[in-house]
Parts: C-alpha cells; sequence; structure tokens
C-alpha cells in the first residue's frame, strides 16, 4: 500500500522533472519532491504505521525511489543547462567592434624618452647619473670648466644671467664639477638636464636639455673616447651606424672634437636631414683639460679624462624626424601620444 | 668669417692641391676649421655671357623698340629685342639669355614683345648689379671674348666660405692667417706679396708725440705720419674684396686699414692729425666720469677701467673697439696718424662686453691679435695708402713695445701623444707637424722622443703639452683615432637616488594614464602673478614659493623674464593649447624645478603637477564621478606604489586662488602637508579659455621622496573567511567621509580589514542637509573564523562610535 504510494509519488516526480522548462523549475520540483518538506520524505512520517517486518521493504522501496529521482534530476538537470547555456551565449553577443570604457597609457615625452635611452645604454657600462641645479655659480658655470672671466670662449654660450655671481646652466658640465668635488675619482658620470641659452630661432630654443657624460681614471685616450661614443651611436641609432671625429674647440677639454654619425635617416647616403653630407653633428667631446681636473683639486698627472655633451633635441630630431623645435614645449597632446614604449 | 677665395689665392695657390672650392671647404673643416657655406657667386650670373651684336633694325611695331641678333660665339645667334638706344651693330654686350636670374631675382625667359619673339635681354650696369645708376645698356671694349661668361669678364666669379673660426683661433681671422693654416695643413707655400716703399725724410715723430702711459693694457704701439693724403674712391681691386666680404667701401683710406685687418688680422686706425689737440696721442686708462662719443655719435659714460686712446685734452678713441666721433678720417683730410697696436685681450673684452659693443675690430682684439704681426700691418697699410691715396710717408715711425711678448717652451714627448690619442705618433712627423704651423722645434738630447717646443706669437692658443697633442691629431687627421672598445666603468657606484625616483614617478603617472609635459623653466612675471593670485596659499599647503620671482637680468624677452614658481601656469598654458585645438579631454604631468631665494639664497624645489581636463565620451558609464575625485585617486595609486600607506586629504584650508574653494584639498603625508588637489577656478577657465572642466595638483617631491625608496616588508594575510558588512549611517552633509572613515576605523580595530564607500545618497527621504553614506566593512582575523557574535559586537562599537562624534544614525 505505501509502497505504492510511493512509486506513485516517484513516477508523479519522474513525469514533473520530464516536463521542466528551466533548471530553476527543476530545482524546485526537486525541493518539492525530495526537499525536507516535500512529498516523499513525508511519507515517511507514516513509516511509523507499517509493521516491523514489512519496513525495511518499504526502506528499501524509498531509497530506490530517492535514488531513482536523484539520478533523473542529474540527468534532467543536464539537459537544462546545456540548453541554458547555448540560449546564453546566443544572447550574450557582443559588438566586438564597439570601444570600451576608455583607459589609456599616457605617453612619454620625446625628450625623456631620449634622456631614458642614453642613460640606459650608458649604464649598462656602468655609468651612473649625477645632477645639479640649474641656477649655478659662475665658478660651476665657467670658471672650474677653463672659462676664466673676459675669454671669449664665454661667448660661446650666450648666458642668462641672475645675478653677478648667478647665471643660469649654459650646458650641464657644472654637474661634472660638482661631482670632481664631492666624490673620489674614478668617475664614470652621467649629467642629464635642462640648460639655457640667449638663443631663440628655428633650430634654437632658449631652453634646452643635453646630457654630458665625464671620465676620470688612469688612463683615458681619444681612442676610448672615440669607442665609447661609437658605442653608443650604434645602440641609439643601429648597429650600421658610423662615427667620425672633427676637431674643435671647448674650453674644458683638449684635444676637443664634435662627433658626427652616419645619417640614421638615409644611412649616410646624404637627404635633407643631414644636408646631403651623410653625417649628423651628434655632440661635443674631448680629453679633459688638466686645469679642469686642477681646478676640482685633482692632481692632473696622476688622473685623466674624457667628457662628452650631447643636445637631446637635437637627438630627438634625428631619431623621431620633429620637424619644428617649438614641439617640444607646446605638450600637443597630438605631439606626445606619438611618443610610447 | 667670411673669406673671399680670389682675395687667398694672393697668398696661397690653393688650387693647386684643391679641386674645387667644396674639397678646400671640406680640408678646412676636417682640420678645426668648419665651414658653413660655400657661396658660388658666378652662380649669381649663370647664363649671363658676352654678346656680339651682329644686326641691328628697329621692332616693325614700336619706334621705341629696337630688334637685334645677337650672337654669344660658336655660331649661336639670339633674336633680342631691347629698349635700349645706345647700342649700333658690331657693339659687344652684355646678355642675359633665358634661364638667367638677374640681381633683384629678374627672372629672364623667352617672350614675345608686340608680337616679335625675344630670347633674352641686353643688360644695363644697373640691371647686372654692378652699378646704382646707368643710362643704356653696357657697351664692351671690341677686345673682349664672345661668349665668355660674364662674371668671369667682371671677375665676380669668387667664391666666398663662411668659416665658422672657433673662438681660440684667432690667428685664422685674416686671408692671409687662413693662407697659413691651409699651407700648414695641406704642405702649400704661403707668402705675403709685400712692395718696398719709400719714405720721406721728415720725421713721424716730430710730427705727433706717442706716448704709452698704459703699457700693461697696451703692450705694443706703432704709429706714422702720413701727409698729403687725398681721401677719394677706392681702386676697383680693392672695393670689390671688400663688397666680396661683405664689407661696405667708404674712402681710399679707410677702406685700406679695413683691408689691412682681413688681410693680416690686425686691425688699424687712422686719424685725422688736425683734430689731434696738441698732436699728441696718449695711450691711458680713462678718467671716471667722463664721456667719448664714439664714431656713431653713441655716448659712453667711462669709469676709468677703460683704456682710451687721447689727445692732449681729450679721449678720441675707445682703445681697440671703435673711434671717437671727433676724429675720424673726412673728406677733406689731407694728413693722417696710422694706428697698429696690440692691447690685451681681456682688457678690449671687458670693455666691450660692459658698453655691448662689438666691432671687427675688438672681435679680433679680443681674441688675441699677433703681438708680432704690428709693424708689419703698419707698413702694408703705409705702402697701400702712399699708393693709392698718394700720401706721403714720413719717416722715423713709433714702436713702443718695451716688453717683448715670447710664448714659452713645452716640453712634449711623444710617446705622451701616441697614449693620449690612441694610435702610433711618430717623432718624424711630430717635428714635421710642429714646425708646419710655426712653431720653434728643439730636439731634446737628453731623452729621445723628446721636444722642446715653442709656438709662434700668432698661436695664442698654444701653450700646453695636450694643445701640441691636439695639434698633432688635427693635421694628421682625426681620422687616425681608432675605434677602441668602449671605456667601461671598473668601479660599481650607483645613480643618484632622486634620479630613480623621479623616474619611478614618471612611469607611475604614465601608468595612470598621464602623458608627460616640459615646459619652460622661466616665464612672464605678469602672468605668472595673474594665475597664481597670493602666493602665500601655495606656501600654506606647503610648496615653498617667494613672493617675488628670481629674476633673469637678461631675458630675451619679457615673457621669458622670471623663473617660475609654479608648475601650474605652464601646465595651464598647455590645457589651453590642447582644448583650442580642439582635443576636448587629456590628462599630463610634469616633473620639474621651481624657483625661489631666500636669505640663504636660490632655491631649487622639484615638483609634481598634474592637469586633467575633460572627459572621454563613454558610451558604458553615463554617470562619470566629478573629475577632481578620479584624479585624487590616481594620486593615492602614486602614493601606494611609493608604498605610503598614511596619508589623507584635508578640504576646509585657505587654497590658492586658482583653484574652485569647494573642490579642493591639501595633501597630508604622514602628518605632512605636501600639495594639494582642485578642480580650476571657473574664472581662470574664462581667462584663459579653457572650455572643459579642468583639475590640477601639485606636489613638494623633495618632500614626497624624503626617505625614500622605503623598506618593503610582506605582510602575510589570514587564511580564514571574511566577512562583510554594509553600514548605512545619516549624517550632517558638511561632515566629511573621510573623517566619518577614520572614526570607523579606529572603533573597528585590527579586525576591521577594508573599508570602502559604495554609496551616497541625498534627498528622498532623508531629512534637508543630511545625507546617507553607505560603507562596506570588511571583518577578518588572523587566528580564527570569525563568529557572527565577534563581528556583531564590533559593528555596535563602532555604530555607538559615529553617533557620539556625529550624531549619525543607521538608516
Amino acid at each position: 500500500m505505501l509502497k505504492n504510494q510511493i512509486n506513485e509519488i516517484r513516477d508523479e516526480a519522474l513525469q514533473a522533472f520530464k516536463g521542466a522548462a528551466s533548471t530553476k523549475e527543476l530545482y524546485d520540483l526537486k525541493v518539492k519532491y525530495l526537499g525536507r518538506q516535500g512529498s516523499l520524505p513525508a511519507i515517511m512520517k507514516k513509516m511509523k504505521d507499517v509493521s516491523p517486518e514489512e519496513r525495511p521493504l518499504m526502506g528499501q522501496a524509498m531509497n530506490q525511489a530517492k535514488d531513482a529521482l536523484e539520478t533523473a534530476y542529474l540527468k534532467f538537470e543536464e539537459e537544462l543547462k546545456r540548453g541554458e547555456l547555448t540560449k546564453r551565449l546566443s544572447e550574450e553577443k557582443l559588438d566586438m567592434t564597439l570601444p570600451g570604457p576608455p583607459s589609456k597609457l599616457g605617453a612619454h615625452h620625446p625628450i625623456e624618452m631620449v634622456f631614458d635611452e642614453i642613460i640606459d645604454i650608458f649604464s649598462r657600462i656602468g655609468y651612473y647619473v649625477r645632477s645639479g641645479p640649474m641656477i649655478e655659480t659662475d665658478d660651476h658655470n665657467f670658471g672650474a670648466l677653463n672659462i676664466p672671466p673676459e675669454h671669449p670662449a664665454r661667448d660661446m654660450q650666450d648666458t642668462f644671467y641672475i645675478d653677478e655671481e648667478h647665471s643660469l646652466r649654459p650646458h650641464t658640465s657644472p654637474i661634472q664639477i660638482r661631482t670632481l668635488r664631492s666624490e673620489k675619482p674614478p668617475f664614470y658620470v652621467l649629467g642629464p638636464g635642462g640648460v639655457f641659452r640667449c638663443d631663440s630661432d628655428v633650430s634654437h630654443s632658449p631652453m634646452f636639455h643635453q646630457i654630458e657624460g665625464l671620465v676620470v681614471d688612469k688612463k683615458v685616450s681619444m681612442a676610448d673616447l672615440k669607442g665609447t661614443l661609437s658605442y653608443f651611436a650604434s645602440e641609439f641609432f643601429g648597429k650600421s651606424i658610423k662615427t667620425r671625429f672633427r676637431p674643435s674647440f671647448f674650453p674644458f677639454t683638449e684635444p676637443s672634437a664634435e662627433v658626427d654619425c652616419s645619417c640614421p635617416l638615409c644611412n649616410g647616403k646624404g637627404c635633407r636631414m643631414c644636408g646631403h653630407t651623410g653625417w649628423v653633428e651628434i655632440g661635443g667631446c674631448g680629453l679633459v683639460h688638466p686645469n679642469v681636473l686642477s681646478a676640482s683639486d685633482l692632481d692632473n698627472s696622476e688622473w685623466q679624462g674624457f667628457a662628452f655633451g650631447m643636445g637631446i633635441e637635437r637627438m630627438a630630431i634625428i631619431k623621431y624626424g620633429i620637424s619644428d623645435i617649438r614641439l617640444f614645449y607646446e605638450n600637443d597632446n597630438r605631439f606626445l601620444e606619438q611618443f610610447r614604449r | 668669417m667670411k673669406v673671399s677665395l680670389n682675395w687667398l689665392s694672393e697668398y696661397v695657390d690653393w688650387k693647386s692641391k684643391f679641386e674645387s672650392p667644396s674639397d678646400l671647404a671640406d680640408a678646412l673643416t676636417k682640420s678645426g676649421l668648419e665651414v658653413d657655406e660655400v657661396l658660388d657667386r658666378s652662380k649669381d650670373y649663370d647664363n649671363v655671357v658676352l654678346g656680339h651684336i651682329l644686326e641691328y633694325g628697329k621692332h616693325p611695331d614700336a619706334d621705341r623698340l629696337t630688334l637685334c641678333q645677337v650672337t654669344t660665339g660658336s655660331g649661336v645667334v639670339h633674336q633680342i629685342v631691347c629698349g635700349a638706344t645706345n647700342h649700333k651693330e658690331g657693339d659687344h654686350v652684355v646678355v642675359a639669355l633665358p634661364g638667367a636670374v638677374l640681381p633683384g631675382n629678374f627672372k629672364i625667359k623667352k617672350s614675345k614683345i608686340r608680337g616679335v619673339e625675344s630670347s633674352g635681354m641686353l643688360c644695363s650696369e644697373k640691371e647686372l648689379g654692378v652699378s646704382e645708376e646707368s643710362e643704356g645698356i653696357l657697351i664692351l671694349p671690341e677686345s673682349v671674348t664672345v661668349g665668355q661668361s660674364f662674371s668671369e669678364y667682371a671677375g665676380l666669379d669668387d667664391v666666398i666660405l663662411d668659416v665658422n673660426v672657433t673662438s681660440n683661433r684667432a690667428d685664422c681671422l685674416s686671408h692671409y692667417g687662413l693662407a697659413r693654416e691651409i699651407a700648414a695643413i695641406s704642405g702649400l707655400e704661403y707668402s705675403l706679396p709685400i712692395k718696398t716703399f719709400s719714405t720721406s725724410a721728415s720725421s713721424t715723430k716730430k710730427e705727433v708725440g706717442l706716448f704709452v702711459k698704459s703699457a700693461e693694457q697696451c703692450p705694443r704701439f706703432a704709429g706714422r705720419y702720413i701727409s698729403n693724403v687725398k681721401i677719394g674712391p677706392s681702386p676697383t681691386w680693392l672695393k670689390k674684396y671688400l663688397e666680396a666680404v661683405e664689407i661696405n667701401s667708404i674712402n681710399n683710406v679707410v677702406d685700406i686699414t679695413n683691408f689691412v685687418m682681413l688681410e693680416l688680422g690686425q686691425p688699424l686706425h687712422a686719424y685725422d692729425v688736425r683734430e689731434l689737440s696738441g698732436r699728441k696721442v696718449i695711450v691711458d686708462l680713462a678718467e671716471g666720469g667722463e664721456v667719448f662719443t664714439t664714431l656713431d655719435g653713441t655716448e659712453l659714460k667711462l669709469d676709468g677701467s677703460e683704456l682710451m686712446i687721447r689727445d692732449a685734452d681729450k679721449p678720441i678713441g675707445l682703445a681697440g673697439i671703435v673711434g671717437g666721433k671727433n676724429s675720424g678720417i673726412k673728406d677733406d683730410t689731407t694728413d693722417v696718424f696710422l694706428e697698429s697696436a696690440y692691447f690685451k685681450p681681456e682688457q678690449v673684452r671687458r670693455t666691450s662686453r660692459k658698453f655691448g659693443i662689438e666691432t671687427d675690430a675688438c672681435y679680433r682684439f679680443s681674441r688675441g691679435t699677433d703681438p708680432d704681426g704690428v709693424l708689419l700691418a703698419l707698413n702694408r697699410a703705409s705702402e697701400l695708402i702712399a699708393e693709392f691715396a698718394g700720401g706721403e710717408l714720413y719717416d722715423d715711425h713709433y714702436d713702443i713695445y718695451p716688453n717683448h711678448i715670447r710664448k714659452s717652451a713645452v716640453t712634449v714627448d711623444v710617446k705622451d701623444v701616441t697614449e693620449r690619442l690612441g694610435f702610433e705618433a711618430t717623432n718624424d712627423k711630430f717635428e714635421s707637424w710642429m714646425k708646419g704651423i710655426g712653431c720653434e722645434v728643439e730636439v731634446s738630447v737628453s731623452q729621445a722622443g723628446s721636444f722642446l717646443i715653442t709656438p709662434p706669437t700668432f698661436r695664442q692658443d698654444l701653450s700646453i703639452k695636450e694643445d701640441f697633442i691636439e695639434e698633432y691629431a688635427r693635421l694628421e687627421g682625426y681620422d687616425k683615432i681608432p675605434d677602441s672598445e668602449p671605456f667601461i666603468a671598473h668601479k660599481a657606484v650607483p645613480h643618484d637616488v632622486n634620479y630613480i625616483l623621479k623616474r619611478q614617478t614618471q612611469n607611475s603617472m604614465r601608468a595612470l594614464g598621464y602623458s608627460q609635459a616640459i615646459n619652460f623653466a622661466f616665464l612672464d612675471e605678469k602672468t605668472q602673478a595673474q594665475i597664481l593670485g597670493d602666493v602665500e596659499l601655495l606656501n600654506k599647503v606647503g610648496l615653498k614659493t617667494s613672493a617675488e620671482p628670481v629674476k633673469i637680468i637678461n631675458p630675451l624677452s619679457e615673457e621669458l623674464g622670471v623663473m617660475r614658481t609654479s608648475l601650474v601656469p605652464g601646465l595651464l598654458k598647455n590645457v589651453s593649447h590642447n582644448s583650442r585645438h580642439g582635443l576636448s579631454f587629456g590628462k599630463l604631468f610634469e616633473i620639474g624645478p621651481t624657483f625661489s631665494k631666500d636669505s640663504e639664497g636660490y632655491k631649487e624645489e622639484w615638483r609634481l603637477g598634474l592637469s586633467a581636463w575633460g572627459k572621454q565620451s563613454n558610451i558604458w558609464s553615463k554617470s562619470d564621478g566629478p573629475l577632481v575625485l578620479e584624479v585624487k585617486s590616481h594620486l593615492e595609486n602614486l602614493l601606494t606604489n611609493f608604498n605610503y600607506t598614511s596619508f589623507m586629504w584635508k578640504g576646509n584650508v585657505l587654497f590658492p586662488e586658482f583653484l574652485h574653494p569647494g573642490q579642493s584639498a591639501a595633501l597630508f603625508l604622514e602628518g605632512k602637508n605636501i600639495g594639494y588637489i582642485g578642480t580650476l577656478h571657473p574664472k581662470l577657465n574664462e581667462d584663459l579659455k579653457i572650455r572643459e572642466t579642468a583639475v590640477l595638483a601639485e606636489l613638494n617631491l623633495d618632500l614626497f621622496f624624503k626617505g625614500q625608496p622605503r623598506l618593503r616588508r610582506t605582510k602575510t594575510f589570514s587564511k580564514f573567511p571574511f566577512v562583510d558588512r554594509d553600514l548605512a549611517l545619516v549624517v550632517d552633509k558638511e561632515i566629511s567621509s573621510g573623517e566619518i572613515e577614520s572614526a570607523i576605523s579606529k572603533a573597528g580595530g585590527s579586525l576591521l580589514q577594508e573599508i570602502h564607500v559604495f554609496d551616497v545618497f541625498e534627498g528622498g527621504n532623508i531629512e534637508p542637509g543630511m545625507r546617507s553614506i553607505a560603507f562596506r566593512l570588511v571583518y577578518q582575523d588572523t587566528d580564527g573564523t570569525l563568529t557572527d557574535e565577534v563581528v556583531n559586537a564590533l559593528q555596535e562599537k563602532i555604530i555607538a562610535a559615529v553617533a557620539k562624534k556625529f550624531g549619525a544614525q543607521v538608516r
């Protein structure tokens, strides 16, 4: 009798499971029949009326019914789930060409990008960055660099003066002096930074950027200097780049040289960038003048050095083909956006 | 310096060594005298040639025009219509053929004039640019070669080099000096075509008294009296040379002094003897307070440091710089006193800089002329004046030179040359190069490969061993320097820590979407003051700013007159620029120094500045938060990147005037105010024409970087489950969410791991003046699973705390 009831409920439940339209409905049916308050457990309450002999049989029937329902449930659930997933996937179809919520990395400034690259190239061979103020003393800007007052070389840097003793540094060389005077040799110093000269036209900006390199060691030659700058140029512009030196004059170096490298744009064949010469000037260099060493209390019979300096804007112009020096200081996003790494 | 190659050829036969002017230019550049430009003047007269009129007739349709058949040699005949009337059949003329471009950019083309074809033009002197005025076309003598180019015929085929003479090479600031240099680098001979001249029996010294009272500033002074000079125009060759190097011809005597300066590098001065009061020339320092009027009428107030040329009672020349208005050569000058001197370079330079006067003379004197060349120049000019101005040269010239200037000898060991250059230098080559540049060379007897070198007086730049090492490299060619391996440091030294920190900051800012800006460190004083307003308010938020900006004595313009005291004016300029160009949103950051001055001196405070403006349109989220809070969260990210956990924003302080007072906050980092954030004040949006809402922030990086980099210690985190609870509180609108958050944090203790605001609500059933702030609180214990009882107790404690402190009600 009770067994029949159990089987009836089982069949009814199986029928209902079959008709379930969603996993939710199926689950609700499972609760209805198998849950704590479900119809099948409700029958268990009637077990007390069953004779002790029949009880095991009843128990068995109950378990069989439960198992059957559980199995059926799992089967129907899986079917329904599959269907629901398919439906969901089709409903969730996105127009993948729509823009996402805005998200943008900031861009580099080309000046900073060039600084980073140059510093990284020299860091690899052990050179390290030092810095100094932009308002400098006359001694750091000139005197200690072998440019005494009334020296014609002062014309080379048309300097902005702050007062009789101070000016805006016209080159990054005072960073050398600060380092020479505060640390012990040997030196492998890089001095990056902003510099200032009273000059403004298509190719000159009154503020621009330089990086200075200084090596002071026991024995240093022009060949060492050239090797170092050749290494730099080929790392910075590309392996095929050649480097050449031309004689020049700087008060703080002797011998002095201008450094050219083969034009990276035309590979030395001649183009507008290099004025059809195949070479572009990238900076000045030379062996440190003995007066510069002695002005910073280094014994110039014991120590020798080389130094080099490069204009950052110029390097950026050569490397990225920037047409107008004013672009560096407008900070126009259309310009900056192009410098990413 | 402009150099005429025709002129240069007088001293050195450069053509025998160099195939073309550009070859010569390359050689000069390679040896250290950079040639900026090679200007072939003959190109000015391309397609302008000498012709011969074969037939002459009238134009069929115009009475005033002539029709000529003109040959330019080799049987070529051109039909040319001409408006002039002074020519006839058989005349030799200058013909500009189609393709020629005459002075004034007058382009010659084939054309039809009143129906008759004309292929060229017969030229007048004026059209050729060889004279100011001319009548009719230029008729040449019969002896000319038909077909010859006009430039060659007229000697206008000069090539001009623009040589960039470095400031150490004053010896190359003349044609002869350059010839000497070319000889040294190429091995050519060079010479000066000095003619002999004769002097009369009269004595210079009897006519004019010369007294050098400042031998220190004027080591050498020579002079000669020349009488019966006839001032007039210079001969053509002289004019042509001067014009070639862009010097105006004035008169024969002045032109000759200029010519000799450009030939030998020695500036000269000629005085009209009539104006020499007391017939005296005195070289002495100025008297303080005196006034001197220069040739061009400028009045200079002298302070006594200037070296003057004077007569018996007044100054007549600023030594080595400029002559006086009172003693120059005039049209009726007959007797002159010619000066050739060596002045101390420093003296000339100091004075010229002080008065801001630059002349060709002081340019050379201040770089150092050749003391040994003084007399040569005097004689050269004398000779030319006698020949071309008819002067009578007096005997018995002055040459006051009490202490002869000698360059001291330097010992150079060729081993050192090899070592410093990095390639093999030989004794023979060293000796011959040094002799080639005019040095006296003595071979050391005691040490092989060692030389005692005495440089010539004209090479002021040679004084130490390194100078001769450079000369050797220069003359051998810098190409000889080999590429060694890069010079690698053999000592490990760290970068400047601030450099690392700045670079980290840049990386963080870029990752947060900000592009890097770089602005000038100087700007317009007024603009800065207008934007910043009361700078005391910047000081109050932790940015050291002096009321008076640091000024530049000699700015390029007013607009770049003072050093910046804040990054804001520059960043706002960038925002305005971008906004005006249709970029309606963006984010920029700048890292750089700001400048101030106090009793200890100039201060440079490094700052980080941010500007953000506008919002990018977004199809996904219609309710974007306020931009200022977005930027604030970016800054918090930056702080977190630097491992800072203890910071707070404070809203109720006095903010700089360029900020919106209700949308600003001061940043306190570990208790110290290091900067601010805020929305740009709307009135500035209007002033600067920025349409979009803009946000600014500025931090003192010196304080921000203090104690960085910090030691990082990884914290362990709990393995036990967390419990989260929401807590919505109704509080007075004026109470900031930050304050409530700190109170909750304090009451929640160590089990309260996280607090964040997830909703803010006003209106509806919330009483006016109040708002609801909903916090999500996350609890977690490191030692076990939290029970409801513990969490509930903490919630109760928090609710009691905020009720007591802020009167907050649970919603």
